[in-house]
């Protein structure tokens, strides 16, 4: 298979864009579209999700050559805007996730993208449950309730490849280097059991700034911790080859 | 007295909720009365305010600023998932 026939995805999570920084980043997208055929953008897009940070997301990725999907992050949730900032970077063209999914045409390629922020909670054996007050139950919903979303969605998605798009971590390996105290409060095994189960080709995910780039979920699917200080260049691209699948 | 430990973890929660800078993976250690701030920014703006709103929470130490600034490189090889 050339590499004119693959699909090429370009990801980047956690710019952290602030008013001081317009201009900045959109000079690092700059002939994007000869590199990839889709941009996807895994949270953390402003510092402290204030409208002012939320316009400068906007016009940094307003009208690219190329598709852009994006989902919210923890720190655009930060100052309570975050359908505000949603709405903003919609008029810019940007396709926003919010536990739900969308269908990109790539050439005469359909490709699926379901995703959202996702949430914390901790990994297998060593995770909050819903149990005893109602502050942890509510927390371990949150993230229960937000995976359903997306094994629902990835199983309704009409599309020859399918990648899920998060801000939190599905899996422990990505998140090498960060310290596992903190683990809980950076990601969930819930969210790779729902995409292990509905099936995906890809997860991208961001979040973690001292993590991995590279791991797989438990059912083999492979995940890409995009943070931009892990990758240290302005996005990574993947490339899913389209005869042989993942 | 209080312990080092408990001044840390101030300056670091200072360092998340202030709003000058919400930065959350910042390392913050004190021998003596000597504060070290350690990690990664994107720009240097953001290191002088770290390095303010640190000494703020601790005015009473003497504050070395050994974050670094990493800029975003261009774009490097391709990975191939096949």
């Amino acid at each position: 298979m050339s590499i004119l026939t693959d699909l090429r995805i370009a990801a980047v999570g956690d710019i952290h864009l602030g008013e001081d920084d317009r201009g900045r980043y959109r000079k690092k997208l700059e002939g994007i579209e000869d590199r990839a055929d889709v941009l996807m953008v895994a949270g953390d897009l402003t510092r402290h999700g204030t409208m002012e940070e939320g316009q400068v997301v906007a016009d940094e990725l307003r009208g690219l050559p190329i598709p852009v999907v994006a989902v919210l992050g923890n720190h655009d949730y930060h100052s309570d805007l975050q359908y505000e900032i949603a709405g903003e970077l919609r008029d810019a063209g940007v396709v926003v996730l919010d536990d739900d999914g969308t269908v990109i045409q790539c050439g005469d390629r359909k490709l699926g993208v379901v995703g959202g922020k996702g949430f914390g909670g901790g990994f297998a054996g060593k995770c909050a449950s819903e149990f005893g007050e109602r502050e942890i139950k509510n927390f371990v919903a949150h993230t229960r309730y937000i995976a359903e979303s997306w094994k629902v969605a990835l199983k309704e998605i009409v599309a020859e490849e399918r990648v899920v798009l998060s801000h939190y971590s599905p899996i422990k390996e990505t998140l090498e280097g960060e310290p596992p105290e903190i683990y809980p409060f950076l990601g969930s095994y819930l969210l790779a059991e729902a995409v292990d189960t509905a099936g995906a080709d890809l997860i991208l995910h961001g979040h973690a700034h001292k993590g991995s780039e590279k791991g797989m979920t438990p059912g083999g699917i492979r995940v890409r911790n995009v943070a931009l200080p892990v990758l240290g260049r302005a996005y990574a691209v993947y490339c899913l080859d389209c005869e042989g699948g993942l | 007295m209080e312990a080092p430990q408990y001044v840390a973890a101030r300056v670091q929660q200072a360092m998340a909720e202030d709003g000058r800078t919400h930065e959350l993976g910042i390392r913050v250690d004190i021998r003596g009365d000597q504060l070290f701030l350690r990690g990664q920014v994107s720009g240097p703006g953001q290191r002088e305010r770290l390095g303010q709103v640190a000494h703020e929470a601790a005015p009473e130490l003497h504050l070395h600023n050994e974050i670094q600034v990493v800029e975003a490189g261009e774009p490097g090889e391709d990975e191939h998932l096949d």
